[in-house]
């Protein structure tokens, strides 16, 4: 579904838009030489060969390494730090603790939403594992050796782990007033609150659900839980810093937020950003865990301190303390028609925050609004709290609350369908919201491919073909799901794209390639617009020295932001050449296009021959010198919701859904679930690299894959009890089904750079209801608590058989 | 981390010279797979570690005895049993069980001498090792000595190993002909996860009639154990479904399990039910089919 791209040049001319090029690559799109291209990763080699950049690689001369304390207690007030025996250690150069933090930062709270969290930790603690001391040394193991010897003596208080209990009248407070951060107008109120544990509540109410309910033929009303999970990336956390003479600072993080990272170290020393340089490398994963501050803030204090480069490395082990994902209780209530037309819905959703807010209240805000699911419900109330509670923070992880959602309202869905007797995607088609109505919001919807996506699921899954049930012990079932994401709001991007002297040419922008193949799509678009083959552009990592702001790697967010960035960017270059190029022949700007690599007139203006770049900018400068810089930037538009309704008519730039079909194999004796096909169907706009969207797709379902069937954090007195990829597994390949689709539907966005959109997270919406809704349909279980071990299915299959697993614990 | 001794001896005498009775941080070195990553999580804090990579010649491969039996050196990596064709032919329940160990990573890597020594009842081998009637030699400063597989485990993470004793290598004697044997392990978690319950099943089967039955369930428990009910309500018996069932339930009402993050100590009991009566009708089919 080809659509034609208007180019700002030629719009302003009568001539007709040029014919498909007859060498064209893709014949799908065949105005497009780089776009829509499956291009091998740029980086691909120097990956396989080692080469590449990661920030857990390198080090400075004379740089110390730094070891976290880490609280031992969920709650508790510090009576008392011992340093001495740390320092004893050879090779310990300093202890830094939160009295010192102080002597540079007198006030160390940091965070994106709200300034709750200290450097280290001050007067108390709120979660096992907080930061409460780090030793210096000269090597890691002494500062290892050191770290262990601080006694920290505390006096417990109270505390409190359940999202619920935490939100309810009498629950310990952990915070004793709220913190918002000034920066933000829509969170002012909470300035000073105190008392609670709610960080944020957020309302959306539309039509009135009351009246709604009482006049349904069913209503149906479920509570739904997930628990928290880890991010799990393969370089854990890592950040260095050193001073640059008296009044500078450089970080090297492996961040997916360097922009950020600048902008809060400076506002935490009271520096102007110019004088704090943040800059990254390739991400050895990042699905979330690597943003806003985690380690930076502490290595920036050790190193002003201590006037040396530091470094802090986490091991594994340490991540499961330091960001999560938020475990959540969704309590759903739906009315339904006779006809399964569903009339009214509210949602309540406490999300469990952890200790310090982290992006927690945007994501049960951003995520929260769309607790309704992809649907047309007339009436709608949802109620979202982010809770703060004593277990290691809880912020963004791929689909940054998304996934919670839909587990919550595609469960229920299939358990209404099945109750109505209606086949389950008629009856997501009997419901589901199409362009042009309005969202729970308000918000009227568009550039969302619903039926499309629907239909390529019944296709792949062939639905209406009969399927084998299995067999013995051993027995089937299949199951789909949708999920919707609105792509997060406000947020903006620049990009910069330069052409030097011999007409090569680079892309300079803040997004991070964490494994997602960024490089390689910002290349592409900048390669489609200049007219050189993609391997021509270099892509110049996040330096902030050097790189324009971008709000983050986040959120599915940059392909489309910084995609349109680095077009914009892209285009502006290529005008200023094709300036130069007409000042040359004679001819007129319009007439001239990049193309194969050089300057040329267009079809039917004959009189000029071309013009490389190199040539181009000999004619400018003389000489073989001189930069060409482009600059481009894209900052949606966004109407903020009303405060009491959520209602806005502007609230999102892009939708995303993603379907999920499964089909499982139960083994009944053990509970345990094979998921033997998983297919993922994606809303894509465009596929700027098809490989890539597929990669991305195919990832965060196997990611899903793992927190759906057995992955979780397990708590014990809010010590992680399996903190350690030992005992907290993850997917490994025999676990990936035997057949894993990845499908996406292509209908170009209007605003997406050649029509695109974000895909990054899309792939984890859905697969988790799949497979529950496959094992209702396998063996009539009804289940509503991930994950679903082995042991909670055979606890609920012989509940069902009344025959049940004795309980011992 | 703190400061330890690393030595490489070149003989076994000298490494077990440098073992201390009384320390209990020092340990031998192999594969150095569990050690690492206890040494990480800061559970073990080495005083001395004595790295045995020097001696792994003189304790390493699959060796074919007088008697018919294998002896093994404990420095033969996993992934090296996997491939003996020796091993292969003579005990293939052990190269099938090694296929699913873990993964290839810590199989090219990991020894039998470590697999067996450290105690773990998580471990895949030990059951198999105990139906098969084999034995350890472990040496120590007083010379060598015999340990039946059967008395190697005595708790959780606790051998019957001094600490100045290491295992040299281990006997597996010639098994008789119309012997089937079998290993199924259930993971809970992640397919590679470590097992939740291993179960290895050893039955001669003479004229439709089991004239002797070894059980030998790991994980789910303390340490790995024989399960004499069930052995002995299989001994004399037909191999039949029923048989299998009733022995399943005697091994699933004796076990000792312990609850944890793999499942509560009831689900175990449950898991075993079910994994006698696998392993036991696997070893029938491996019979049936020769394979």
């Amino acid at each position: 579904m080809a659509t034609r791209e208007a180019e700002p040049l030629s719009a302003t001319t009568s001539a007709p838009i040029e014919a498909p090029a007859e060498d064209a690559p893709d014949r799908d799109h065949p105005r497009f030489r780089e776009i829509g291209r499956s291009i091998p990763r740029l980086e691909s080699a120097a990956k396989v060969n080692g080469t590449v950049e990661y920030i857990h690689n390198l080090r400075l001369p004379g740089m110390l390494h730094g070891r976290i304390h880490r609280s031992t207690v969920p709650h508790g007030r510090i009576v008392r730090i011992d340093i001495a025996a740390a320092l004893e250690v050879e090779g310990v150069h300093a202890v830094i603790t939160a009295e010192e933090v102080l002597k540079l930062v007198p006030h160390p709270y940091y965070g994106p939403a709200f300034h709750d969290q200290p450097i280290l930790a001050l007067g108390k603690v709120r979660h096992v594992g907080e930061p409460v001391a780090i030793a210096l040394a000269d090597d890691p193991h002494a500062a290892e050796q050191a770290a262990d010897l601080i006694a920290v003596e505390y006096e417990p208080l109270e505390a409190v782990f359940d999202e619920v209990a935490a939100a309810s009248p009498g629950a310990p407070v952990i915070h004793d007033v709220l913190k918002p951060a000034g920066t933000f107008t829509d969170l002012k109120h909470l300035a000073g609150r105190s008392g609670t544990n709610v960080a944020l509540d957020t309302h959306v109410r539309r039509g009135d659900v009351e009246q709604a309910f009482a006049s349904a033929d069913h209503v149906f009303e479920h509570t739904f839980r997930t628990g928290k999970v880890m991010h799990a990336t393969f370089e854990p956390m890592v950040s260095l810093a050193e001073p640059q003479g008296p009044s500078g600072l450089t970080i090297h993080t492996a961040s997916q937020s360097p922009s950020f990272v600048r902008s809060e170290i400076s506002r935490l020393l009271g520096w102007p950003e110019n004088r704090v340089r943040v800059r990254t490398a390739f991400l050895g994963g990042g699905l979330g865990a690597k943003l806003y501050i985690k380690l930076e803030a502490m290595v920036a204090v050790c190193a002003l301190l201590l006037r040396k480069p530091v470094r802090i490395a986490l091991t594994m082990d340490e991540q499961f303390y330091t960001i999560t994902k938020h475990g959540a209780t969704v309590r759903m209530k739906t009315g339904v028609r006779r006809d399964g037309r569903m009339t009214a819905r509210t949602v309540e959703t406490y999300w469990n925050g952890g200790a310090y807010a982290d992006i927690g209240p945007r994501v049960s805000q951003k995520s929260g609004f769309t607790a309704a699911g992809p649907y047309d419900i007339e009436h709608v109330a949802l109620d979202n709290y982010a809770v703060y509670t004593n277990e290691p923070p809880a912020g963004a992880l791929r689909g940054f609350g998304i996934s919670q959602l839909v587990w919550a309202y595609e469960r229920q869905a299939d358990i209404i369908a099945r109750a109505l007797g209606i086949d389950p995607i008629e009856f997501r088609r009997r419901n589901a919201i199409r362009n042009g109505q309005p969202f729970a919001t308000g918000t009227t919807v568009s550039g969302l491919e619903i039926d499309a996506v629907l239909d390529r699921l019944a296709e792949r899954m062939a639905w209406h073909e009969p399927f084998d049930r299995g067999t013995g012990t051993t027995r089937r079932g299949r199951g789909i799901a949708i999920g919707l994401k609105a792509c997060v709001a406000p947020t903006s991007s620049a990009a910069a794209v330069h052409v030097y002297g011999d007409g090569s040419c680079a892309v300079q922008c803040s997004t991070v390639d964490m494994g997602q193949a960024s490089d390689t799509t910002m290349a592409q678009i900048a390669a489609e617009v200049l007219g050189i083959p993609t391997t021509g552009v270099h892509v110049v990592h996040p330096d902030t020295d050097v790189t324009p702001y971008d709000m983050a790697t986040l959120g599915s967010r940059s392909t489309f932001h910084m995609g349109n960035a680095v077009r914009r960017a892209a285009e502006d270059a290529r005008d200023q050449l094709l300036r130069i190029a007409a000042g040359a022949s004679g001819l007129a700007v319009v007439d001239l296009e990049c193309v194969d690599q050089a300057i040329r007139s267009k079809p039917g203006v004959p009189k000029f021959v071309g013009m490389t770049f190199r040539e181009a900018m000999l004619a400018r400068f003389g000489m073989q010198a001189g930069t060409i810089v482009g600059f481009g930037s894209y900052t949606p538009s966004y109407v903020k919701p009303d405060a009491q309704t959520g209602q806005s008519t502007d609230i999102t730039p892009f939708w995303m859904l993603g379907g999920a079909g499964a089909e499982i194999a139960v083994d009944c004796e053990t509970g345990r679930i094979e998921v033997t096909k998983l297919v993922n169907v994606a809303d894509v706009g465009r596929a700027i690299n098809p490989a890539s969207v597929e990669r991305q797709l195919t990832g965060a379902a196997i990611m899903q894959l793992g927190f759906t069937l057995f992955e979780e954090m397990v708590f014990s007195d809010g010590q992680v009890v399996n903190a350690s990829l030992a005992d907290y597994k993850i997917p490994g390949m025999l676990d990936i089904p035997q057949d894993l689709q990845a499908a996406f539907v292509e209908v170009p966005h209007r605003d997406g750079p050649f029509g695109a959109k974000g895909v990054g997270e899309t792939g984890i919406f859905s697969p988790a209801p799949a497979i529950a809704n496959a094992l209702y349909d396998a063996v009539g279980v009804t289940t509503f608590d991930m994950p679903l071990t082995p042991e909670r299915v055979l606890r609920a299959l012989r509940e069902m058989e009344r025959r049940p697993l004795e309980n011992d614990r | 981390m703190r400061r330890f001794e690393l030595n490489e001896p070149a003989t076994l005498e000298e490494a077990i010279g440098l073992l201390d009775p009384d320390d209990p941080g020092v340990r031998a070195l192999a594969g150095a797979t569990a050690l690492i990553p206890m040494m990480k999580s800061g559970v073990f804090q080495p005083t001395r570690l004595v790295s045995l990579r020097r001696l792994d010649g003189e304790l390493r491969g699959v060796h074919e005895e007088n008697d018919g039996g294998l002896r093994i050196g404990a420095m033969t990596t996993l992934s090296e049993l996997e491939r003996s064709p020796r091993l292969r032919a003579s005990v293939p329940v052990i190269t099938r069980a090694l296929r699913t160990l873990s993964n290839v990573r810590i199989r090219n890597v990991a020894t039998l001498g470590g697999h067996l020594g450290h105690g773990d009842p998580h471990m895949d081998l030990p059951p198999i090792l105990m139906t098969l009637n084999a034995r350890v030699r472990a040496v120590g400063p007083k010379g060598h000595r015999w340990i039946d597989m059967t008395d190697l485990a005595v708790g959780y993470y606790q051998t019957t190993l001094e600490r100045d004793e290491l295992i040299a290598d281990v006997h597996v004697p010639g098994q008789p002909s119309g012997v089937c044997t079998a290993y199924a392990k259930f993971t809970a978690l992640s397919a590679d996860d470590w097992p939740t319950v291993g179960v290895a099943a050893w039955l001669q089967i003479e004229a439709s009639q089991i004239t002797e039955a070894r059980i030998a369930i790991s994980a789910a428990t303390e340490r790995p154990v024989r399960v004499t009910a069930t052995e002995a309500i299989l001994t004399g018996g037909p191999p039949t479904t029923e048989t299998f069932a009733t022995a399943a339930e005697a091994a699933a009402d004796t076990a000792e399990t312990l609850a944890d993050i793999r499942g509560s100590a009831a689900y175990k009991r449950e898991m075993i039910r079910v994994y006698v009566r696998r392993a036991l009708a696997q070893a029938l089919a491996v019979r049936d089919t020769g394979n």
